[in-house]
């Protein structure tokens, strides 16, 4: 279960960038002018244990900083972030991937970097990979893959990850047509074992498909939230 | 602190980078033994000319010298960037940032040890052979790794929000080749300087390495435990200032 009681989140945007220590010494008394901008501004909400929560809403409207948030990369000016279960703490798939290395190597850097030990991956190996239906270019340089085998691989480990709740930042239904209903397969799955997923996509359909319920975030407070088909519709128009 | 799985993680990154090191070329590795090699020899031949009278073994002292620098420059430059070098990870997964700064100091580290072995065939060949007191040495090499880890922390830190601190940093690193005992032995030094000479702790630490190697005696007690106090604190410094940065990292970069 995750519970997010009124966090906020400030970001300061200098009117001029001060990167060096050259810069600080010769303009040491001259104070810097910022602008605030509240990327997160006051937000609550709760999340059930197995629900599919899909986040959408504008450019700039907080969603990428939410999920951040909720991965602790950044800490909350206030507020309180609660969660109950093993959060898997990547927003992005395919971390760490390298196209020098090979796609094993690449396997254990990226799944020890989602928090898999060696042994975990060891055991995971051969399922990873015929996911992926990689077989037989695991020795390859990753550098020589498509672009759909680099995203079937990096979808791969992700699954295969250890954890209750996935945070996810891009659409996570990747390749062709067959791949995808391998994803949805297993999405059903995660469901059946009460996994958690939170995902910000601008792919209205696989949110109206796969949600539970979704949030709507505009300027950094969420404007609604509840049925995935209402919160599009809301989205899609604002006048209404 | 660190857990078994952030240690398993520092080693992971810190092998994959030192493989991609020399992954571009085929003589990559070798390049990384030669230039010590080569710099040694510009040296010998220079300073052996300059020098009236003869130094006991000064290739060795110079060949040690020059790597214990190598590891020690290339570990803090690597060691400040490897959190800006990084930073799509920091950005999109959450982990110790540390593990980051740790890993790219262990990769310097075995290019180093790797120097080190060169170092030991041609003490061999030199006729300096193996003695009881070489087993000393792994404190050096221990502290040196401490010192530069501490150095990389608090550059680090810093590096993120102060871009030009590179820049600074070389030209430090410059002056700490002549004010340190590199190219030339301790001894060198007027007594009455000392004192202050040997507050640079990389001064102690190359000393003790040529002492253990090179002639076969140890410090005493006192003078091994100032080392190690001052590169223990530079450490303990170096992390705290880190920490203290740390949250606002991910923000700045």
């Amino acid at each position: 279960m995750i519970q997010v009681e009124n966090i906020t989140k400030k970001f300061k945007i200098p009117h001029e960038n001060r990167n060096t220590v050259f810069e600080s010494l010769i303009k040491m008394f001259k104070p810097i002018r910022y602008e605030i901008l509240n990327a997160v501004d006051n937000v609550s909400f709760r999340i059930r244990k197995g629900e599919f929560i899909g986040i959408i809403g504008k450019n700039g409207s907080g969603k990428s900083t939410l999920l951040k948030l909720l991965a602790g990369i950044i800490r909350p000016d206030s507020g309180k972030i609660k969660i109950n279960g093993e959060i898997i703490p990547f927003l992005e798939l395919g971390l760490g991937f390298n196209g020098e290395l090979t796609g094993k190597e690449n396997i254990y850097l990226n799944g020890m970097l989602l928090g898999l030990t060696k042994k975990e991956i060891d055991s995971r190996f051969l399922e990873i990979i015929s996911f992926a239906e990689l077989e037989n270019f695991i020795d390859t340089k990753l550098k020589k893959f498509s672009t759909g085998m680099h995203l079937r691989l990096a979808f791969s480990i992700a699954i295969h990850a250890k954890g209750d709740i996935y945070l996810i930042d891009e659409a996570i239904a990747v390749g062709d047509e067959e791949f995808k209903k391998k994803c949805y397969h297993v999405f059903e799955n995660f469901k059946k074992q009460g996994k958690t997923i939170i995902f910000v996509s601008h792919a209205l359909e696989s949110i109206e498909s796969m949600c539970d319920r979704a949030i709507l975030l505009e300027n950094g407070k969420i404007k609604n939230f509840g049925n995935p088909e209402e919160i599009v519709f809301e989205y899609l128009n604002p006048e209404v | 602190m660190l857990t078994k799985k952030d240690i398993n993680l520092i080693k992971k990154i810190s092998f994959v980078d030192f493989k991609l090191r020399f992954n571009s070329s085929v003589l990559g590795f070798f390049w990384s033994l030669l230039n010590p090699l080569l710099m040694l020899t510009v040296l010998y031949v220079v300073f052996s000319l300059l020098m009236k009278s003869p130094i006991e073994h000064y290739q060795l002292i110079l060949l040690l010298g020059i790597i214990s620098w190598n590891f020690f420059s290339v570990c803090t430059m690597n060691g400040m960037t490897s959190i800006l070098n990084k930073a799509s990870l920091i950005n999109k997964a959450y982990f110790k940032k540390e593990i980051l700064v740790i890993a790219s100091c262990l990769t310097s580290f075995y290019s180093f040890l790797l120097n080190l072995i060169i170092f030991v065939f041609i003490m061999l060949i030199s006729g300096v052979n193996f003695h009881l007191t070489n087993l000393y040495f792994i404190i050096p090499l221990l502290l040196i790794f401490c010192l530069s880890l501490g150095i990389s922390f608090g550059l680090s830190a810093f590096y993120v929000k102060f871009r030009d601190l590179n820049q600074i940093w070389t030209v430090l690193l410059q002056a700490g080749f002549f004010l340190a005992p590199i190219i030339y032995p301790i001894s060198l030094i007027p007594e009455k300087y000392l004192k202050f000479y040997m507050l640079n702790p990389l001064s102690r630490i190359i000393t003790e390495s040529r002492d253990s190697l090179i002639f076969h005696s140890f410090p005493t007690f006192l003078i091994f435990l100032k080392t190690l106090i001052i590169c223990i604190s530079i450490l303990l410094i170096g992390y705290i200032l880190f920490k203290i940065r740390e949250p606002y990292m991910a923000e700045e970069l």
